[in-house]
């Protein structure tokens, strides 16, 4: 019924991606601010919000989940909030939320490890140091290259250029039948239990796709585990020595400096 | 018309919200009373005593005493300062109280319900609002950590010089805790080999061995931790009343200053369930629960009676040990979590891994009893003997001789210097 009245997708994509670059470009931090600008880019910013949202239902990319529109729609949001923001703080505060989003997002994708992961890693312990240190910061005593954005035309252009082409890229594969179609649980169960005339190792795929997909699956993480140490050793084991070694070379960088009278006495009490 | 009723599981799960948020905050108020009276007991006062049923002369011990308290809070000014960032002012307590509310999704108050027939529950009804959550301690750590925001928010945004130490102090105390904690958790879970709470207390009662005592050096470093987390003295340096007034609460009053302490209570509840979840049995108690599935109504509330009096008594003890110890220095706070905890919790989990990789052979070579006696013995051998090494390299400053940061000459130096 929407889509009588609306112009075909291209021309909505290329319209939000217009949008959105011009409102990025408004609300990105300069040195002097306007209101009626930043209102403009508000309300433009919304609109393009409203033509991604319209492109994906038109290349069917989109489902109807509510929930899954919410997470993302709070993910996006508070991701631009993040950069606009003018107090470091809470653009600290809005990169937090993004990651609730994100994390939204994944737990109703069903990937529950990754997505209380990522609250645990980014917004528990790396966020909060970033708070830590921008706190000890005091926003007045921010120099003004600090508080304002270098190049706001260019890097506005470029991030909704980006925008649209993954909106375009990620709609058409999805759109495609032939590719990323997600068998339903009850689908597969039905392949599984169909009889002898169905290939017994077909149906076996079928059912891990469907605990794959399904949120609340029972052995999701222990299903990840044998993933990563079994097929992926090497990476995750390799990522571990990788960041063992960053913090053995930040260690010796900081204590090389270290001069004992200097700033990292208090440091070297401690450890003595 | 049918189709607009939510469904079955649904209405289970808002009675399930409905009975943890109400139970959890009557709980809290009470407690508080609890602590009050256990802080009179150990200084030799009376306590309160005198609140009873309003508008009469029965006084009952006390009992109405958190009423008059919630009432007394409630209709207090809610006083905002000038100077404050109005917006995360306001967002802070939020953000903590439904952070440490949100925790108790993922965390089972009872064993399971038996089938009820008549509301068309076929199967058992696990005493847990979110069963299907595969990640269920994961779950707790990340909300225990978006916790730490309050704390952090509201000390900044009271624009406060105390009440930003307290918020600086806290992040970095739950930051360093979080590892031992984590270290303490990963030999729970490495040995009932599931991330889900629920799982791992079946695990205890189907073999009887609780995991405190099966893993005493993990169960040092996890309740250490777990104080450390939850701000309790000896670690509630966020807010020490005596160095910075309130700490990160300090701007705050009325209903917004209510939402931080019931907060702040919700914590130490939240510590002691996992304790007793994960290292003391949870509801199993030898010869009393069992340890099948739940047939009767007698188990289950048995189940849930001693899951609860488990609780009660790590809270208890929560308050005793608060009356106990003085609060450790900031450098001393420190260093037990980086120096002494961690050490241990890597020991620990290196021993559970051990264990739990060589079981099998152990069996195999001298049968599963003395298997079983083994796998307990060895953990212990490792915690006196980690315990007495830890001891004997104390790392200067965990004990409380001061901190002698110059020697003679330096301060002459220094002095010749000014």
């Amino acid at each position: 019924m929407i889509a009588v009245a609306l112009p075909s997708p291209g021309v909505l994509l290329a319209g939000a991606v217009t949008a959105a670059a011009v409102s990025l470009w408004l609300l990105l931090p300069r040195g002097r601010d306007s209101r009626p600008a930043r209102w403009l880019g508000g309300l433009l910013g919304a609109a393009a919000l409203a033509g991604f949202v319209l492109t994906g239902r038109r290349l069917g990319g989109l489902g109807e989940e509510a929930v899954f529109l919410i997470v993302s729609l709070v993910a996006v949001i508070s991701g631009a909030a993040t950069i606009v923001s003018r107090s470091p703080v809470y653009s600290a505060i809005w990169f937090a939320l993004a990651l609730a989003g994100v994390s939204g997002v994944l737990l109703v994708l069903g990937a529950q490890f990754l997505g209380v992961a990522t609250i645990v890693v980014y917004a528990g312990a790396i966020l909060v140091m970033f708070l830590f240190v921008l706190m000890l910061a005091q926003p007045a005593g921010l120099a003004p290259y600090d508080r304002v954005s270098n190049e706001p035309l260019l890097s506005a252009i470029a991030g909704a250029t980006l925008l649209g082409l993954l909106t375009l890229s990620i709609g058409r594969l999805s759109a495609d039948p032939s590719c990323c179609q997600m068998p339903s649980k009850a689908a597969a169960m039905a392949a599984g239990t169909a009889g002898t005339s169905v290939d017994a190792a077909h149906a076996g795929d079928a059912i891990d796709a469907a605990i794959a997909t399904d949120p609340l699956a029972a052995d999701q993480v222990a299903r990840l585990g044998g993933e990563l140490f079994g097929r992926h050793l090497l990476a995750v084991e390799a990522a571990g020595v990788l960041l063992l070694v960053a913090l053995v070379g930040s260690i010796a960088v900081v204590s090389r400096h270290g001069d004992p009278s200097g700033e990292l006495a208090p440091a070297r009490r401690a450890a003595s | 018309m049918t189709d607009y009723l939510p469904s079955l599981p649904t209405i289970v799960a808002l009675v399930k919200i409905g009975l943890l948020i109400g139970g959890l905050m009557t709980a809290a108020a009470y407690l508080v009373l609890v602590e009050r009276w256990m802080a009179a007991w150990v200084q030799d006062r009376k306590g309160p005593n005198r609140v009873g049923i309003p508008l009469t002369k029965v006084r009952l011990f006390g009992l109405g005493q958190p009423l008059a308290d919630g009432l007394k809070i409630i209709l207090k000014e809610d006083f905002t300062p000038k100077h404050v960032d109005k917006v995360l002012y306001t967002a802070a307590p939020l953000v903590i109280l439904a952070a440490s509310l949100a925790i108790f999704a993922a965390i089972p108050f009872g064993s399971s319900l038996p089938p009820i027939p008549a509301l068309g529950l076929a199967g058992e009804e696990p005493l847990l609002v979110a069963p299907g959550l595969d990640v269920g301690v994961l779950w707790v750590f990340a909300l225990s950590s978006i916790a730490v925001y309050g704390v952090l928010l509201g000390g900044w945004a009271s624009n406060n010089k105390y009440g930003f130490l307290g918020g600086l102090r806290s992040s970095a105390q739950l930051v360093a805790y979080e590892i031992p904690l984590g270290l303490g958790l990963l030999g729970v879970v490495l040995a009932a080999g599931s991330l889900k709470l629920d799982t791992i207390m079946n695990a205890q009662a189907s073999t009887g061995v609780w995991y405190a005592f099966a893993q005493p050096l993990g169960f040092i470093v996890f309740l250490v931790a777990a104080f450390a987390e939850a701000a309790r003295l000896p670690f509630d340096l966020p807010e020490a009343e005596q160095e910075l007034v309130g700490g990160y609460h300090t701007e705050y009053s009325g209903i917004k200053l209510l939402l931080f302490l019931v907060a702040e209570f919700l914590h130490m509840v939240t510590a002691a369930f996992l304790i007793v979840i994960m290292f003391l049995g949870g509801w199993h108690l030898w010869g009393v629960t069992g340890s099948g599935p739940v047939e009767t109504w007698t188990v289950a509330l048995l189940r849930f009676a001693v899951l609860s009096a488990k609780i009660l008594g790590v809270i208890l003890f929560f308050m005793l040990v608060r009356w106990s110890w003085p609060r450790f220095r900031f450098d001393q706070l420190m260093n037990l979590a980086w120096k002494v905890m961690l050490p241990l919790g890597l020991v620990n989990l290196v021993t559970v891994a051990a264990i739990e990789e060589f079981r099998p052979q152990l069996v195999a070579a001298v049968g599963e009893g003395a298997a079983k006696t083994a796998a307990i013995a060895i953990p212990w051998v490792v915690f006196f003997v980690g315990w007495i090494a830890a001891g004997m390299l104390t790392p200067s400053g965990t004990d409380n001789t001061p901190i002698r940061t110059h020697g003679p000459l330096d301060i002459e130096h220094e002095l010749v210097e000014v």
